[in-house]
């Protein structure tokens, strides 16, 4: 793994989180393959012997299409949960890339921590966790091919999932 | 307990409730908030799980009465027990798992044991702490009052006296019926239950979900907007309205011939003849035409079932969902998918997509409610919105339908149906029902003070 790829995929990265948090949602879909593939399960507190997300449950279980669905709704003038548009912040850290199956794929694992501000609120609202992310290089571009985000959180603390990890 | 709140000043709510408005103070009010827990959560029948969530014996679930830990476990014989979900010993949790499957429960704490049954089975070195005057079945796990199941659903009641659930549900089991009988094998939960926690009265989200399809069409209207909802205002009042005993109602919405575009809420051609097999006449025909089904059971029960997707690729689902009070501006929301056990693989996967990209934590329409309840909560922290003398005419608007719309008597099924469910009759039935709970709850404590 070199470090100018490193370099590139960490830009790639802090890139993506700033388009999320100028809410630039159309750009941010530009990141994405055609085919992805972008889930959130949903964990569960559960013994060490058991798995915490061995139920298949999910909070987003999402396809280019769909995405674009969720993303179109929030530049109509009617989407209340981002009018007035909450602030937000993703902090992306503790990137690890591993080559993938071929030359032109790797294998990402980044943390998040997002942090909402809504309205005259003094608490900004958190989530955190882990994504696994299969990343592309499609015409010379990287595109995200699959993203799993794991939350920390069994039962999740912020009062919606509006917004894209 | 219920400093502040008077039978004086519960007159006068009831006199506005019955001339369709309800004071603002009783929202949020921190009094009223004491007065529910005890009066209602623990004196109704609480949703705890659906039977497909306890697999086999040995399986386990850990769920919440508000603040009471349940412990729901299928014992060997497969009969499912409710337990307080805290050791006999020292009161600690005993297990922490929300889900699993065990033989028995061990607490961390100093090691008593418990059976599927509850029973206490193993204390460490116990005969020769204890000796052998200590009854071991004295310290078995402390049963929830009363635990009843109606078609698979796990209700729970903290009071030993309460009706049965059965006459508690009332005529919401003919309503019921048409989701758990319609096929052979009944529903089933996929996936877990999301939980998350909003900015929200229980009170307002319970009448939100049972009884406003008036909010449909401007909170959700970005779904208009996106020509996925229909543009015409009065869209989600074509339909009935029903009222039923003891809080309870759902909204059967058809469109405005009275019949859905989508027959069997889209549900494959290949299961209605078990639909008309197993459901009768009446209940057959309400399925074929209604594109949604939105009610609940008080206090805190909601359930929806709507037809969601985009052209072409619409799928039915089964909702359910608990408002778990955290406080009187604060909730954890418990939200279920429930599918037809004998649809399609591929139905069942594409309805629960469905349902991802509308309802529960990440749901587009959900996300637009949650905005709005958080703003009923923060407007109500006020001298001029909690004033309890109504002197700044702190009263909200219940008045649609009030006295205008009488009950049709063509609707085939049982209740009080109204020919629109752009109406208020069944909010003022929940508030009368809650009010009745709460009045009754101020005598039991004033009694006790006496």
């Amino acid at each position: 793994m070199s470090s100018d790829l490193y370099r590139e995929i960490c830009d790639f990265l802090y890139h993506e989180a700033y388009l999320l948090d100028t809410r630039q949602y159309k750009e941010w879909l530009e990141l994405l393959s055609d085919d992805v593939e972008y889930r959130m399960p949903v964990r569960n507190t559960v013994e060490k012997k058991d798995d915490p997300f061995e139920r298949q449950g999910y909070h987003l279980d999402e396809s280019k299409v769909s995405l674009k669905t969720r993303v179109n709704r929030l530049y109509t003038n009617a989407a209340w949960v981002e009018d007035p548009p909450p602030r937000q912040r993703h902090y992306i850290s503790n990137i690890v890339v591993e080559p993938g199956s071929t030359a032109d794929e790797c294998r990402v694992r980044s943390y998040f921590l997002f942090r909402r501000s809504r309205g005259s609120e003094q608490h900004a609202e958190e989530l955190s966790g882990v994504r696994h992310d299969v990343l592309v290089k499609i015409n010379g571009e990287w595109k995200i091919r699959e993203r799993i985000i794991y939350t920390d959180h069994a039962v999740i603390p912020t009062m919606n999932l509006a917004m894209f990890l | 307990m219920g400093r502040g709140v008077t039978k004086k000043t519960l007159s006068v709510l009831k006199e506005k409730l019955s001339k369709g408005m309800l004071p603002q103070w009783v929202v949020t009010d921190p009094d009223i908030y004491e007065l529910e827990v005890q009066g209602i959560f623990a004196k109704t029948w609480q949703f705890l799980a659906h039977e497909s969530e306890l697999p086999e014996p040995g399986s386990f679930l850990t769920r919440w009465i508000v603040n009471d830990p349940v412990l729901l476990v299928r014992n060997q014989n497969g009969e499912i027990k409710a337990f307080l979900n805290s050791c006999t010993h020292r009161g600690t949790i005993l297990c922490a798992a929300d889900h699993g499957n065990k033989r028995a429960f061990t607490c961390p704490y100093h090691g008593w044991t418990f059976n599927l049954d509850g029973e206490l089975i193993g204390i460490i070195a116990g005969d020769k702490i204890y000796g052998e005057a200590m009854v071991k079945s004295e310290w078995n796990l402390r049963p929830i009052p009363r635990l009843e199941s109606y078609r698979g659903m796990i209700f729970a009641n903290l009071d030993p006296n309460a009706m049965s659930l059965e006459e508690y549900l009332g005529d919401m089991k003919w309503y019921f019926d048409i989701f758990f009988t319609r096929s052979d094998n009944g529903m089933e939960v996929i996936g877990v239950p999301q939980r998350w926690v909003a900015k929200a009265n229980w009170k307002m989200t319970a009448e939100n979900f049972n009884a406003d399809p008036y909010h449909v069409q401007y909170t959700h209207r970005s779904t208009v907007e996106m020509g996925i909802s229909p543009s015409d205002p009065l869209y989600a009042s074509y339909g009935h309205q029903v009222v039923l005993q003891n809080g309870h109602g759902i909204n059967v919405i058809t469109g405005k011939e009275g019949r859905s575009r989508f027959q069997y809420q889209t549900l494959p051609e290949s299961m209605w003849p078990m639909f008309k097999r197993n459901l009768s006449p009446v209940q057959d025909d309400i399925l074929s035409r209604a594109t949604v089904f939105v009610g609940g059971v008080f206090p805190n029960l909601s359930f929806v079932s709507p037809v969601h997707g985009t052209e072409g690729n619409l799928h039915n689902y089964l909702n359910f969902r608990l408002w778990r009070p955290l406080g009187p501006e604060k909730m954890e929301i418990w939200s279920w998918f429930f599918i037809d056990k004998d649809a399609p693989q591929e139905y069942k996967e594409e309805s629960y997509r469905g349902y991802l990209g509308s309802f529960g934590t990440s749901g587009t329409l959900e996300q637009d409610d949650t905005e709005t309840w958080a703003r009923m909560v923060e407007a109500n922290r006020g001298i001029m919105t909690r004033d309890k003398d109504l002197s700044y005419n702190n009263v909200v608007n219940y008045l649609m339908g009030f006295e205008l719309l009488q009950p049709d008597p063509a609707f085939p099924g049982p209740g009080e149906a109204y020919p629109s469910t752009y109406n208020d009759s069944l909010a003022r039935s929940l508030h009368e029902t809650w009010l009745k709970y709460i009045l009754a709850e101020l005598e039991r404590q004033e009694e006790e003070v006496e």
